[in-house]
């Protein structure tokens, strides 16, 4: 029985594994081929059934002048939106997440669960109703294609996901260490940024990465609410896809977008599990 | 250094955590009270009785429903916590987890902005006191839950200007034998810098052996204040009379039968309190297990008895016997003889207690 149940574990982990790692092997060999080895025959492995080329990365940073795609450009621009975006929700969603598991609020029936709620459920709703109004929204005051424009509308797409977890995170921090630090002397804002935040560093981590993640890889809002002007990394990559699909360069260019996702999720999993996730008090 | 205590006058505070619903319910109802300088106080009294909403109520956490707090005579009602000059250890070790030990116990000091060679000799003397001169660069959270509750506690300590030292049952994750000596250290301290103490508790052992001065509290109530000794001589309630001693305090139904005497069945007893007014009324008799003698003839105020256990003590032993339905109990030293069966029990008539309506008479 014991064993039986070994062989499943290790067989669907297995089955798992190969499932997520066998798109990226494919991605990697695909990216170092060319147009002979794509489309004459079915190739796997470099040097025995084709001549790896660097032609599909070369391709991203030549200028479209020269034939290029120059992915460079999107890239920075992912950078600037998804971290100005998430540091500017972080910052917001901490505060309204700390004022939210220490104050009681009370507006008519509203009470501190239904603002945390409110919170949420702007990522409840499915991103296409919100198109339109933030489309008239930018187009309003201007912000069209630009890179402020994505800015704020992902600071609304992201602070949710920052009070949410910073909520719950607080909530979890005895009331005792703010008193403590009132007791000692400091004023409420010392208490919350001399005390409570050095002891919520990692909620703030883990609230960190979650806006990384999901402001990185919004395709949608990226799509709709920007056209010549300012693209980013994941349009760019989808517009990369035209009659003849550049699968070496599209290959090259998915790996390049997916990889700060990678070091994100490496640093974090070693920050967490040194174990400074846990408790503070007691 | 300049010394700043207080004398804390509570006035008239009372305080209920739901204040706008038509009918509130007081978590402290109307009390008025003082501390005085650099007494030691126990505040006694099972939990939820509103010890920590009082302790709160002082270091303004909560702001009392109504009354008013006076430091010195001056009004603090209104005042913050931080500019309250009061030091508060909670029941669980409260630590900044990201500094170290030393860093933790200069922080309220820090906050106040003492000079650097002053932190450093207040926490180096502090650390000391509490032995934790060893772990001072140590980082706080790696220290196990006593250790860290002496840094709560030392974080209380470290200032000297302090109105007063609010404990909220502060030794209930230390060990036994650390308990004792912090208890010492504690009074040591008060004798020493004369800081107010005020410790919040619901071990009687605990208060007794603490304070000067012990708060009995039951359901927002203050039942009696006073020494040790009143309490357990003379307690103002029943509530009193069950919850400090051990065993409890003896109480028996009985009926007021004349001016100083009451009958239970129909033995008479005699006592020292004045009951005139209460003739023919129901009461309670309450009577120490210690105070209960052993007799060897029936004479007043004996009453007789079926023994029903004895359990030594080591240093006494308790007598466990029935009159009709009625349970008494009766430390006797270890060393008399205890007849078997059944045996007479002598009331001394100072020692009873009779409480009408469940108040000392």
């Amino acid at each position: 029985m014991t064993k039986l149940y070994t062989f499943l574990k290790y067989f669907f982990i297995s089955f798992w594994t190969v499932f997520v790692v066998a798109p990226f092997l494919w991605a990697v060999s695909t990216s170092f081929k060319d147009f002979q080895s794509v489309n004459s025959k079915v190739t796997y492995i470099p040097w025995l059934d084709f001549e790896p080329t660097l032609e599909g990365w070369r391709v991203l940073i030549k200028s479209p002048a020269k034939g290029g795609v120059d992915i460079v450009e999107p890239y920075f621009n992912s950078i600037f939106v998804t971290c100005t975006a998430s540091l500017i929700s972080i910052v917001l969603g901490t505060l309204a997440a700390y004022a939210l598991s220490r104050f009681t609020f009370k507006a008519g029936f509203v009470r501190n669960n239904d603002i945390t709620f409110f919170f949420i459920s702007q990522r409840i709703m499915p991103p296409i109703v919100l198109s339109i109004p933030f489309f008239i929204f930018l187009s309003t005051i201007g912000l069209l294609d630009s890179l402020l424009g994505l800015v704020v509308v992902y600071i609304v797409l992201l602070m949710p996901i920052a009070v949410w977890i910073m909520v719950d995170f607080f909530n979890r921090v005895p009331k005792e260490l703010d008193e403590t630090a009132l007791i000692d002397g400091c004023n409420p804002y010392q208490a919350f940024y001399k005390v409570v935040l050095p002891n919520s560093i990692p909620g703030l981590i883990v609230a960190g990465m979650f806006c990384i993640i999901f402001g990185w890889i919004d395709f949608f809002f990226a799509f709709i609410l920007t056209f010549t002007e300012v693209q980013l990394l994941p349009v760019k990559v989808v517009a990369l896809n035209s009659s003849i699909t550049p699968w070496w360069s599209l290959s090259a260019s998915a790996l390049v977008s997916v990889a700060p996702l990678i070091i994100v999720a490496f640093v974090v999993e070693r920050y967490l599990s040194k174990g400074n996730l846990s408790g503070a008090l007691k | 250094m300049e010394v700043r205590m207080a004398k804390i006058d509570l006035s008239n505070i009372s305080h209920t955590y739901n204040p706008l619903e038509s009918k509130p319910t007081y978590a402290l109802n109307p009390f008025s009270m003082t501390w005085e300088n650099g007494k030691r106080y126990a505040i006694l009294g099972p939990s939820g009785c509103g010890k920590t909403t009082m302790l709160n109520i002082v270091s303004g956490l909560v702001r009392p429903s109504k009354g008013e707090i006076l430091f010195d005579e001056t009004p603090v009602t209104d005042l913050k916590t931080e500019d309250r000059n009061i030091a508060q250890v909670f029941q669980f070790p409260v630590i900044y987890n990201t500094m170290t030990v030393y860093d933790n116990l200069a922080f309220p000091l820090r906050c106040r902005e003492f000079t650097k060679e002053k932190i450093e000799e207040r926490v180096k003397e502090v650390s000391d006191t509490l032995n934790l001169s060893s772990f001072l660069s140590s980082p706080a959270r790696k220290l196990t839950a006593d250790q860290k509750q002496l840094i709560s506690l030392g974080r209380g300590l470290v200032r000297e200007d302090v109105a007063a030292v609010l404990m909220d049952e502060p030794l209930t994750v230390i060990d036994p034998d650390l308990k004792f000596r912090l208890r010492r250290n504690l009074k040591e301290i008060n004798e020493q810098y004369k800081t107010t103490l005020v410790y919040v508790t619901h071990d009687q052992n605990e208060a007794m052996t603490f304070a000067e001065n012990i708060i009995v509290m039951d359901q927002g109530e203050i039942v009696q204040v006073g020494l040790p000794k009143d309490l357990f001589e003379r307690p103002k309630t029943t509530f009193v009379g069950y919850f400090i001693g051990s065993p409890a305090m003896n109480i028996f139904s009985s009926t007021v039968s004349s001016d100083h005497e009451v009958k239970i069945y129909d033995t008479i007893f005699k006592t020292n309190s004045n009951l005139r007014n209460l003739k023919d009324k129901n009461v309670k008799l309450g009577i120490r297990s210690e105070f209960i003698e052993l007799a060897n003839k029936e004479k007043n105020n004996t009453v007789k008895i079926k023994l029903t256990r004895v359990e030594d003590f080591g240093n006494f032993k308790l007598l466990t016997g029935k009159m009709g339905d009625l349970v008494i109990k009766s430390k006797v030293e270890r060393e008399k003889p205890i007849p078997d069966g059944e045996l007479n029990l002598y009331f001394p008539p100072e020692k009873c207690c009779v409480y009408s309506d469940e108040k000392l008479v």
